[in-house]
């Protein structure tokens, strides 16, 4: 199994549902706490696993407005797992998510180095580094029914512009919509590979409107001839 | 990338550290100049000093120093692991090395083990040194480190200030510097031909650009929001690029401290001129700017997660 | 696969279902709670409005119910110490509502106009209000003159419904949405969940809005306008329409009064008004009959277009003047382009292309069982035009919102889309008749409720609330010539005129959840200068404050007495259908919150304090005939009080009268609430596919929704495109009514100026009366997606969002100022001025700039340490806007900053200069004092590591650490 996300560009309005909802689940979930630094003072900051930019491409009034999530992309080429050097990092051989073991992790911060993707936050009061676990401690959660058995911010998008599946099976639904939307990866010139997929904005039909304008218009009232229509 | 003051001084002390031991073995080894047990004393401890303080000091930016006895378990991949392991093995090979020299009997077959200790300990501190580079020349996400030049300048740097330290002992020492010194200067004029390969190289832009890093590569893409008003742990740790004023002053620094007054100062003891404070001068001048080639190579190096918070290219 | 350990602690955990409160959306949640904690918050699935899903807002819960800020007892300004001051001594509830109640008491026995009670962003109006009206004082309204009024009432007095609440576009079929404005506020997920919808379905989005963000960002067109030029937009689309003959006619001759006769005698009484018979019915000419006939009568044919002269009177069909009005060279393209900045050629295209979609992309719905229509026809099919729109805030807070409002609905009525597949639709218990048939009390007396609600619907001049001299009788002058639609009151002058006794001195404001003190208030820091005006006597010109609030708002600092009110997850809680119901288009819906969390604070839900006071008072409908208290608390009140027989606060699960549990009318069931917490906290009930559509002339739709009480006939509701209500006011204005007129001129002029039967475009207000050279930005704000409706900027995890706004302003246009990115600039209006930083962005209309609203704070408020950015760094656009009219020396200089129509707060019609700061002027200005901790205030911590339980971590295996070598080797996805 190759588990990891689509991101649907088209769709995301960036809402930081995703972001909040993975802040809420993760910080009592299994690399729990996701600590905050003066949450209540000047530059509150703390742990995320997600975090929601926004670009503008193009120039006015040309431009497009983009929200972009990014999270851990559980990359194929993973070289945060092979920096780190305790082996607190890891890919699991199951599905491929990457993880930190939070009782080895030295705090060196090195496998955020190595990663193109600010993926990874040092929490600084526990000395770990944590990152996106892909909700591992929901996914295979026999207890929760079968659709919450997905990560966080996959169940809470508001516009489903978050996918959650298997990138081994081409039927899924994440191998499908890559397959049909053109999905692609974030600098693919590094070699990360990495898993999650980024599907682009959708290209808007052409709406005709030949069949509907008048070739000698209207002017006044008078050029118009009543319909006989029954109330 | 944010300069550490930790690493900066750890990679400079032990690289000088790893730079002395190299030279000195290898000097040893070949019967390359007449040295005697305190000179050897002197060099080994101090190398090991140098070695052991920038250790320490590397774990300082350790957030949790409690399983730092884990980092040798991923010899295998990790580079950072490869410069644990070699490290920790180097010191007692290094020390029986130096203990091979204290005690020195004439006997040919224990000076072929103290031979062979030596010959281990030096190829240990090598491989030290260039994991210390390999660290960063490893690192796919920063075009400025991501370089056989990483861990050459590091290897060079280490072994011209480790030679100018190697001058030090032996005016110390009051031994004949003349060899060594002309080692030396030319080390350092290696090295800096190699650091000023380097700052050209990084000149040239290529890689990732804001434009890949989001996919839309039709058009200038600019950052509107990073989603946080404050800093993060991504800020504090990427963020930082010198700015340009500081960058050509600190080459400078780099070039003046670093290489040129170490080459005049060791270059008029190779030329015969008397004077331990020559030498002195050398190491103080070449540590200031060696440190400030190593702000630089943090300071300078841009990773490509800046193309997320509106940085067009790296 | 390996084995994993048990991540949570199950048998700790209890999951219950309630509704969110974290924005106005209402969206169904199930909270798990483990040890009176919250551990997760996760949408409901089953949830008519989410649908499973929940935006950062209601993710952001758990850091609600931990704010440091939540009050923890009743307070009482220390006596003595000056209001504001932030000197308070903690009470006990008893004492509190002992308080409370005497004050009361005497007000309501001497003269209950004297209590002023406004809400803000609560969601309980039809409980407060019910209180109002039989406490027996006028002065009640909730927040919807300063939020939405001008939607509504657009919304209403056209086609009996509007958006959000009252209607939603048909996601699942239209194929064309065009949103206008600013709208990411209310309905904030369904929205999302409809975008996607539409653009899954292969739908075209235009967004038009000043700035592109929030939803417009995902906009397949951007349409960069002026802001409060919309009107010019729609009207030149409607030209467009219309020169291309390009209407829906059998949609306007069988829904509209399109082909209804309207009296044409320019200059004379009556003019205007629609032509009626001796019974009072309007007429159109029927083409067949050649005569005029009564318009309701089914099965004639009413020519859309007529001119002549009937019953002897010069008449006009309705359709007739839309024409005259709209094919005028005004609203040609590329004039409408100089006033709204759209480019000629969009303008054209849009109207075309919805034309397109309308008209050649129809959509025909087979109904096997038939439909009848309100005369008792069948009909097989429903016919649907998918285009579909919305609209909020942008449009609304304006003063001609209004009037724009109303353009936009022509333009859906125009390509016949109103409740059709594809369209609008209309959510129960709407569509209502035209208006809706409530009109506000006018009088009150002591110790007597009023005859009816404090607000409603008028529909001419003798339904104002005034008194003989034309003097207003509500505080906030509603109802007044100044504002004769104000249907939701105007909240934002309740301060200002109580302060200054026009038209009365009043002895108690009473607040709920309004940050009138600060986001809330225009003009914040003269309103908080007046908060604390005194007498020669040193009486407070407002002698008594009372404010409920959960937190340290900046409101509860200028309070005398503080009643803190539960969190969302503490308490029982109805979401009517009486009030402002969460239905959807195709299901009549209502819910509740359950308690989730108990509190361990001196607190009591604002609801439980209502029914307490209207016991303790007395009130008749809360009073038994012996004198008793009718109602044991909020639950038993909610379940057996009725409004009619049959009808009471929830439609869900009510008795028959064999016992039986039957829905929307039925009497009492003493197991209700259970019902609703067993079912997910909520009740829906969907509409058999035959009442789904043209509700408006769908008979047994009507029937149905008579039964349910949602309407009071089943005759047609016939859509106005015409306005005769406005009409009456237009007369009364220009002098030519029979009724009730204005004496002074300028309420003259502003009656006859801005009432108009058919929508039109005018310059907003502020706009005529200050020198656009020197203040040629426009100026907007809004609510980022993560606080829209939210109480939470101090949210922990939403604040680290977005601590500081800034104002962000076209780069190119940015550049030709000067204006470098991040600079400090001086923003200043004809009313005040603010710094702020500045942002150059492309997503910015070139004459406009923006801004986050309410990200500011005041010092020490919410909790928040007075370092925080949102005091040093964010600014109030608010200090900028007056909530009077700018000053020029004239009649109108004391006139509200609003809607002339319906008293909707005109935040968006400011108009600003820019331009930098001196060096070394940085930071925000103006600055406050610091607000003092509360007596009990819970410290904030510096350091948050929130979590409901010691987290579990996952082992790697040492043996794995050793042996697995690279992940280049592939290792990976190798199942063991």
């Amino acid at each position: 199994m190759k588990l990891g996300l689509v991101i649907d560009l088209d769709v995301c309005v960036g809402c930081h549902g995703c972001a909040v909802s993975c802040k809420q689940w993760n910080t009592s979930g299994t690399t729990g706490p996701l600590t905050d630094y003066r949450p209540y003072g000047e530059d509150p900051s703390g742990v995320w696993f997600n975090r929601i930019r926004s670009y503008e491409v193009g120039e006015y009034p040309r431009n497009k407005t983009i929200n972009f999530p990014m999270s851990c992309m559980h990359c194929e080429q993973a070289d945060c797992v092979d920096v780190c050097p305790t082996g607190a990092s890891y890919k699991r051989k199951e599905d491929g998510v990457v993880l930190i073991d939070q009782d080895k992790c030295m705090g060196c911060n090195y496998c955020s180095w190595a990663c193109p993707y600010g993926a990874r936050e040092l929490d600084r009061s526990s000395g770990t580094m944590k990152k996106c676990t892909l909700c591992i401690d929901r996914i295979y959660d026999e207890r929760l029914d079968e659709y919450d058995r997905q990560p966080s911010c996959v169940i809470t998008c508001p516009a489903h512009a978050r996918h959650f599946g298997d990138f081994d099976d081409p039927e899924s639904k994440v191998s499908q919509l890559v397959r049909e939307r053109g999905g692609y990866t974030l600098m693919p010139e590094l070699g990360y590979n990495p898993t999650n997929r980024y599907l682009p904005p959708r290209v808007t039909r052409l709406i005709p409107t030949d069949d509907v304008s008048k070739k000698s218009l209207i002017s006044s009232v008078k050029e118009w001839v009543n319909k006989a229509i029954t109330r | 990338m944010h300069p550490a003051f930790s690493v900066i001084f750890f990679t400079v002390a032990s690289g000088a550290g790893y730079g002395l031991f190299i030279l000195m073995a290898l000097a040893y080894l070949l019967g390359f100049v007449d040295f005697d047990k305190g000179s050897i004393l002197t060099g080994g401890l101090l190398s090991l000093a140098l070695i052991s303080a920038g250790l320490l000091s590397s774990t300082l930016h350790l957030a949790n120093p409690k399983n730092a006895w884990r980092a040798f378990f991923r010899f295998k991949t990790s580079w950072l692991a490869r410069e644990g392991v070699f490290a920790v093995l180097f010191y007692p090979v290094a020390l029986l090395f130096l203990l091979g020299v204290w005690v020195n009997t004439d006997k040919p077959d224990y000076n072929g083990l103290v031979a062979v200790l030596g010959l281990a300990a030096l190829a240990l501190a090598l491989a030290t040194l260039f994991s210390t580079g390999m660290i960063y020349g490893c690192l796919k996400t920063i075009r400025q480190w991501n370089t056989a030049l990483t861990p050459t300048n590091y290897i060079l740097l280490g072994l011209a200030t480790g030679s100018i330290l190697f001058v030090l002992v032996l005016v110390l020492n009051a031994k004949p510097v003349i060899p060594i010194a002309s080692l030396s200067v030319a080390l350092i004029i290696l090295a800096a031909i190699s650091k000023a390969i380097y700052y050209i190289w990084i000149a040239t832009v290529t890689g990732p650009t804001i434009n890949t890093a989001t996919g839309f590569t039709r058009a200038q893409v600019r950052l509107l929001d990073t989603g946080h008003t404050a800093g993060t742990f991504l800020t504090q740790e990427f963020s930082y690029f010198a700015p340009a004023r500081l960058r050509l002053m600190l080459r400078v620094v780099v070039f003046v401290a670093g290489f040129f007054l170490p080459v005049f100062c060791v270059g008029l003891l190779a030329l015969g001129l008397k004077g331990s404070w020559l030498a002195v001068l050398a190491i103080l001048a070449a540590f200031a700017g060696i440190t400030a080639e190593r702000w630089l190579f943090f300071a300078e190096a841009r990773h490509v997660i800046r193309l997320y918070h509106g940085a067009q290219h790296t | 696969m390996s084995a994993l350990p048990e991540f949570e602690r199950r048998g700790q955990q209890e999951v219950k279902a309630t509704t969110c409160y974290m924005c106005a959306c209402r969206c169904g949640i199930h909270v798990t709670v483990e040890d009176n904690q919250v551990r997760y918050i996760q949408g409901n699935r089953d949830h008519p409005i989410n649908k499973g899903v929940l935006c950062a807002k209601g993710n952001a819960g758990i850091m609600k119910q931990n704010s440091p800020a939540k009050l923890n007892s009743p307070l009482l300004r220390k006596p003595g110490t000056a209001r504001g001051a932030g000197e308070f001594e903690a009470i006990t509830m008893a004492e509190a509502l002992d308080i409370l109640e005497a004050r009361l008491r005497k007000i309501r026995e001497t003269d209950p106009l004297k209590l002023a009670y406004f809400t803000g962003r609560d969601q309980m109006q039809a409980l407060t209000g019910f209180w109002a009206s039989q406490f027996g004082t006028l002065n009640w309204a909730a927040h919807g003159g300063f939020c939405s009024v001008n939607m509504a009432a657009g919304g209403l007095y056209t086609m009996g419904h509007a958006f959000w609440e009252f209607g939603d576009p048909d996601w699942e079929r239209t194929k064309y949405f065009m949103l206008w404005g600013v709208a990411d506020d209310h309905a904030s997920n369904p929205i999302k969940i409809g975008l996607e919808k539409l653009k899954r379905n292969g739908g075209k989005f235009i967004g038009i809005n000043p700035a592109r963000t929030g939803y417009q960002a995902i906009a397949d067109e951007w349409v960069a306008i002026k802001p409060g030029t919309d009107a010019m937009l729609a009207l030149s689309m409607l030209h467009v329409l219309l020169k291309n003959d390009q209407f829906d006619w059998e949609f306007l001759i069988r829904y509209t009064n399109a082909a209804q006769l309207v009296v044409h005698t320019p200059h004379q009484v009556g003019h205007g008004l629609f032509l009626r018979d001796a019974e009072g019915k309007t007429l159109v000419w029927d083409m067949k009959l050649e005569a005029s006939t009564d318009a309701s009568r089914p099965s004639i044919t009413p020519a859309l277009f007529f001119e002549g002269e009937v019953h002897g009177k010069p008449v006009k069909s309705v359709m007739t003047l839309i024409a005259e009005a709209y094919l005028d060279e005004q609203y040609a393209p590329e004039n409408a382009s100089r006033i709204c900045g759209v480019p000629a050629e969009q303008i054209e295209r849009l109207a075309l292309e919805m034309a397109h979609v309308a008209f050649k992309e129809s959509i025909e719905i087979e109904v096997p069982e038939g439909w009848t229509d309100w005369a008792g026809r069948k009909h097989y099919k429903f016919i649907g035009r998918p285009v579909s729109m919305h609209a909020m805030r942008g449009i609304s807070a304006h003063s001609n919102g209004f009037q724009t409002c109303r353009a936009i609905h022509f333009l859906q009525i125009m390509l016949g889309t109103i409740d059709v597949p594809g369209g609008h639709l209309a959510k129960p218990p709407y569509p209502k008749h035209i208006p809706p048939a409530i009109k506000p009390a006018k009088d009150c007396a002591p110790n007597t409720p009023l005859k009816g609600p404090p607000l409603g619907f008028p529909t001419g001049p003798e339904d104002l609330v005034m008194d003989a001299n034309g003097k207003a009788k509500r505080i906030d002058k509603a109802y007044s010539w100044d504002a004769p639609m104000s249907n939701h009151g105007l909240m934002h002058m309740v301060i200002t005129n109580a302060v200054k006794g026009d038209p009365y001195k009043i002895d108690t404001l009473m607040m709920f959840m309004a940050n009138m003190a600060w986001n809330s208030t225009m003009n914040t820091a003269e309103i908080q200068d007046m908060l604390r005006e005194q007498e020669a006597d040193g009486e407070y010109k407002i002698p008594f404050i009372v404010v409920s609030d959960a937190f340290h708002s900046e409101m509860v600092n200028f309070a005398d007495l503080i009643i803190p009110d539960t969190t969302y997850l503490e308490r029982w809680d109805t979401i009517s259908m009486l009030d402002r119901p969460i239905s959807e288009p195709h299901a009549a819906c209502d819910s509740i919150r359950q308690p989730v969390i108990k509190p361990e604070r001196d607190v009591l839900s604002w609801q439980e304090v209502q029914i307490e006071l209207a016991g303790r008072l007395g009130f008749p409908a809360f009073t038994n005939p012996d004198g008793s208290r009718k109602y044991q608390g909020y639950k038993d009140f909610i379940i057996n009080w009725q409004r009619e027989p049959g009808i009471g606060f929830l439609a869900g699960w009510r008795l028959d009268e064999n016992g039986n549990e039957v829905h929307l009318r039925g009497k009492p069931n003493p197991k209700q609430w259970e019902r609703y917490v067993e079912h997910g906290a909520f009740f829906e009930m969907h509409l058999p596919e035959s009442i789904r559509y043209y509700r408006h002339a769908n008979k047994d739709y009507l029937e149905f929704a008579k039964h349910a009480a949602w309407v009071g006939s089943t005759n047609q509701i016939v859509i106005e495109l015409y306005s005769e209500a406005q009409q009456r006011f237009k007369l009364a204005g220009q002098g030519l009514y029979e009724g009730p007129m204005p004496t002074e001129a300028h309420h003259k002029e502003r009656l006859s100026t801005y009432f108009n039967p058919l929508p039109f475009y005018y310059k907003p207000l502020e706009q005529c009366r200050i020198d656009e050279e020197e203040y040629p930005f426009y100026a907007v704000n809004q609510r980022p997606m993560f606080m829209y409706h939210s109480w939470d900027s101090q949210n922990a995890w939403l604040r680290q969002i977005c601590a500081q706004n800034f104002l962000y302003m076209n780069r190119q246009r940015g550049t030709e100022m000067g204006i470098p990115d991040e600079a400090w600039c001086w923003v200043e209006s004809h009313h005040g001025k603010i710094r702020v930083q500045v942002k150059l962005v492309e997503a910015c209309q070139y004459d406009t700039v923006w801004t986050w609203n309410a990200i500011a704070k005041q010092k020490g408020s919410w909790g928040l340490d007075e370092k925080a950015n949102e005091s040093n760094d964010g600014f109030l656009m608010n200090h900028l806007i007056s909530e009077l009219l700018p000053v020029k020396q004239d009649a109108l200089d004391n006139v509200t900053n609003s809607d002339p129509i319906t008293g909707q707060a005109a935040w968006y019609d400011l108009k600003v200069k820019v331009y930098l700061a001196a060096e070394g002027e940085t930071g925000t200005w103006p600055i406050f004092p610091v607000i003092k901790a509360l007596p009990n205030a819970k410290p904030s911590p510096d350091v948050l590591r929130y979590q409901a339980h010691t987290a579990v971590n996952l082992q790697r295996p040492l043996q794995d650490v050793l042996q697995r070598g690279s992940v280049h080797d592939q290792q990976w996805g190798q199942e063991d």
